[in-house]
């Protein structure tokens, strides 16, 4: 069955279909992805320096090799449980529109993921709420597993997240 | 005209760029000369020289519209520097706004604007009708016995010259002088400025009688004023031979004078171009004419991007983090007993931090740039804004010297401007109006800068009507900013503060009174930006100070590092007056606002901790701090738990999206890759003390 799903989309994808990169990431037990593009590079967990007053899901203030970072907590963005930091906490940099680099932290980096336009479930009509303004799509990858924690063995999706909204708010 | 890579355009720009200041400046000066009803060429010639120069630049990057009003400006200059025609005020108007259009090709090139620039082609018409009348010539120069080698090479310029100090009945000389080659340059600049008391140089040349291979000997035809002893007892020197250059009895005939206009004849004469740029070298067809010595270009100077300044002074702050690491290895070996290892580590760190703070201290020199960049640009706006709104002004600038960092220099201008504005149209009173009060007609505008420590203030100051209480406070009361029943409790300075609030200063309705009008609340905000304060003061009828207080630099400070509660933060020194420990006795609770006494002052307080919103489970008998923090006249003590020490930061801005967050400078990192906050006083006394929040709400109530 596994591999007759896999060599169904390979056959599906060579009909000269888009295909997009995204980074797949696990926030909260669940699986997330931004597009490739708009990350320049993966770090581990940073020492943070806190922002008093800042907006509550800047969980704090970094440097990279000289270079002052904002870092973002997706998880208080998408208003989603925090477990604590791990040996897997990664923060993210990506670029925002006018060019500042900016920290989002994640509680797990995957892997990189292709996906066709056929695998991309486009999101407006599925979600409701606050949550929609950031979901761009559904991405339901063909052959990789991803294993989520509320519904094991059940839905393999990730969710796309749109980075431009999520980063200039 | 992008041709030839960014890199040459970007040169292009700012080269150009100065060229127009320094243009801007000599008519200035002329301006100033015209006034006192006097003349010096040489303004003039800079002027003249400053368009040629940019007609050469125009030519290479192929700015067509530059080249086009270089051109028509450059046979305007030339009539005027000939005497073909007398300098006026309207000639010198059409030329101030020549410098503004050159700023706007400019600035249509920097940004690649679609802007086809009709006002260059306006402008080239006025000039086309410029210069039509030429003055009858006579030459008086017959008269006497020059060499004809000489006379064939003069320009038409330095003929001119010639005649006007024939006609004025100066006497000429001839000076033959021996020069050392490696010398020349500043030799000859040296007895130029030296002949200028006596009379003028007109022109020189090579005699061609060398002695040795390392001088040059060279004939200077002089006019002068003073006899021939006094020429001798006061140029005359072993290198210097001084003849008087006889009359002749009667005219012959006339001699061979190039008054042609071909190119040559409307080159920079050699004699006042003691710098010839490789763009004047390019088409100069006179070179022969020139000593050997000037070929060598004289600027000692390189123009360099401040981005590179940037990044070489991130690389210091660097360095100054490995600095930290070395106090703690010799630390950990003095612990594990290698006492003369220590030692040794130790003494090389002192160097190192001796040749790091020399670094620093190089780099930020360079930065420094003279406050008289902007000035220069403020007193064109001065000119024009008094002619536009005809009252007139005279402008009084002192310190144009004090230096402060570049960046804060480009910053500066937009506000000084805005603020010079207001004082023009709204301060200074019409002429009638300052006749009835007995002031002089023309009103005052004074521009002072001066260092003080670390900081650069600079003051604005007119004698004009100054600010109308009532008016603002009515305003005020209209927007909401504050409760009519408060009014009779304000001090003066704090109705005067109400002219930065949004929508107080606005020009739509304040026009009715003679208050400040464009958007002080904008200069405030834009002067908050570069870590500086306003203030204001005013008497009525009397005039109005503006008064600015900037930190010297933007890219390094000595901080103080402080802790609240667990976290670390630095206060920039130049804004800490002193630290004092905290006595929770000594608060007292006055208007809701806690406040102690320090040596018979009352100091407004602001406990960190409580602003933070960090937990307060501090017990009360541990010992805190209060760090006095003052900026202009306003002082604000912040309560802290603990005092680190001292530490030179570099102040790295918070990214875009914590810009909404108040308070902060920016941050830094301390040695240990930990990133600490800065703290921003000028921002922390603002919320404190004149309570940014009503501010707030009134403009979202607005919003």
């Amino acid at each position: 069955m596994a591999d007759l799903a896999t060599n169904q989309s390979r056959v599906l994808r060579n009909a000269d279909e888009a295909v997009r990169e995204f980074l797949a990431f696990k926030l909260s037990g669940e699986y997330y992805a931004v597009a490739l593009t708009r990350i320049r590079e993966i770090l581990s967990l940073p020492s943070l320096t806190p922002v008093p007053r800042a907006p509550a899901d800047v969980i704090g203030v970094c440097s990279v090799r000289g270079l002052l970072v904002t870092v973002v907590d997706l998880r208080r963005r998408l208003h989603l449980e925090e477990p604590a930091p791990t040996r897997q906490t990664r923060i993210l940099l990506a670029a925002t529109e006018d060019d500042e680099t900016i920290g989002l932290y994640v509680d797990e980096v995957r892997q990189v993921v292709r996906l066709a336009e056929s695998e991309i479930e486009v999101a407006q009509s599925a979600l409701g709420g606050e949550l929609s303004d950031y979901v761009v799509g559904i991405g339901r990858p063909r052959d990789i597993r991803f294993t989520s924690g509320s519904s094991p063995g059940g839905d393999n999706i990730l969710i796309l997240l749109d980075l431009s909204t999520i980063v200039n708010r | 005209m992008a041709e030839g890579g960014d890199k040459a355009r970007e040169e292009f720009l700012s080269e150009a760029q100065e060229i127009i200041e320094s243009l801007s400046r000599s008519l200035l000066a002329l301006d100033a000369s015209l006034k006192a009803g006097t003349s010096d060429p040489s303004l003039i010639n800079e002027a003249f020289r400053a368009v040629h120069t940019l007609k050469g630049l125009a030519g290479l990057f192929g700015a067509a519209k530059m080249g086009t009003l270089s051109h028509r400006l450059e046979d305007v200059l030339d009539g005027l520097r000939l005497g073909r025609m007398d300098l006026t005020p309207e000639t010198l108007d059409i030329l101030f706004n020549a410098v503004d259009v050159y700023g706007r090709i400019l600035q249509v090139e920097r940004d690649s604007l679609d802007d086809p620039l009709m006002i260059v082609d306006d402008l080239v018409g006025r000039l086309e009708n410029f210069g039509a009348e030429d003055k009858e010539e006579m030459s008086p120069v017959v008269e006497y016995d020059l060499d004809p080698g000489m006379l064939a090479v003069l320009t038409e310029y330095e003929e001119h010259r010639l005649r006007t100090n024939i006609e004025q009945g100066l006497g000429l000389y001839r000076l033959r002088v021996q020069f050392e080659l490696a010398t020349i340059d500043k030799a000859l600049d040296d007895i130029k400025e030296r002949a200028k008391t006596h009379g003028e140089i007109i022109t020189y040349l090579p005699t061609g009688e060398t002695t040795s291979a390392d001088t040059i000997e060279l004939d200077l035809l002089m006019a002068s004023r003073d006899d021939l002893a006094t020429l001798i007892g006061s140029l005359g020197a072993d290198n210097v031979v001084i003849e008087a250059i006889p009359r002749r009895g009667r005219p012959s005939r006339a001699p061979s004078q190039p008054l042609t206009t071909a190119p040559e004849a409307r080159q920079i004469s050699s004699m006042d171009a003691p710098s010839p740029s490789a763009l004047d070298l390019a088409d100069s067809s006179d070179v022969a004419a020139e000593p050997a010595g000037s070929l060598r270009s004289v600027a000692q100077t390189v123009r360099v991007d401040i981005n590179k300044l940037d990044h070489l002074m991130n690389i210091v702050g660097e360095l100054a983090i490995v600095r930290g690491s070395f106090s703690r290895l010799t630390e950990r070996l003095r612990g594990e007993g290698q006492r003369q290892l220590a030692a040794e580590l130790q003494r090389l760190h002192r160097n190192f931090d001796r040749r790091l703070a020399e670094m620093q201290d190089g780099i930020l020199e360079v930065r420094m740039v003279p406050l008289g960049q902007v000035f220069d640009r403020l007193a064109r706006v001065v000119r024009q804004i008094s002619r536009e709104v005809s009252k007139e002004i005279r402008l009084v600038i002192t310190g144009a010297e004090t230096e402060i960092d570049k960046l804060i220099v480009e910053e500066l201008s937009d506000p000084l401007m805005h603020m010079i504005r207001n004082a023009i149209d709204h301060g200074i009173e019409g002429a009638e109006g300052r006749q009835a009060v007995g002031k002089p007609e023309a009103g005052t505008i004074a521009l002072n800068a001066f260092q003080k420590g670390n900081h650069v203030m600079i003051e604005i100051e007119d004698d004009g009507a100054g600010i109308d209480d009532e008016a603002l406070i009515a305003k005020a009361v209209s927007q909401g900013l504050v409760e009519a029943g408060e009014v009779p409790d304000l001090s003066r300075d704090e109705i005067l503060a109400f002219v930065f609030l949004p929508g107080v200063s606005t020009r739509d309705e304040a026009g009715d009174y003679s208050g400040r009008g464009v958007g002080m609340d904008v200069v405030k905000t834009n002067i908050s930006k570069l870590g500086g304060v306003i203030d204001v003061q005013s008497e009525t009828g009397i005039g109005t100070k503006m008064t600015i207080t900037l930190p010297i630099t933007l890219a390094i400070v000595s901080a103080l590092i402080i802790r609240v509660s667990r976290q670390l933060f630095a206060i920039p020194l130049n804004s800490v007056t002193e630290a004092i420990a905290f006595d929770e006795s000594s608060v007292k609770i006055v208007d809701g606002r806690e406040v102690m006494t320090i040596r018979g002052t009352t100091l407004p307080l602001c406990r960190l901790r409580k602003l933070f919103q960090f937990p307060q489970g501090q017990p009360d008998d541990k010992r805190r701090f209060v760090v006095v923090t003052s900026l202009g006249s306003r002082r604000l003590g912040l309560v802290v738990d603990h005092l680190l020490g001292q530490q030179d930061i570099v102040i790295k801005s918070l990214g875009k999206s914590l810009a909404s967050v108040r308070g902060f400078a920016g941050a830094t990192e301390l040695g240990d890759q930990r990133v600490c906050l800065v703290l921003d006083p000028a921002a922390l006394i603002e919320e404190v003390l004149v309570g940014v929040d009503t501010r707030e709400d009134f403009a979202r109530s607005n919003g």
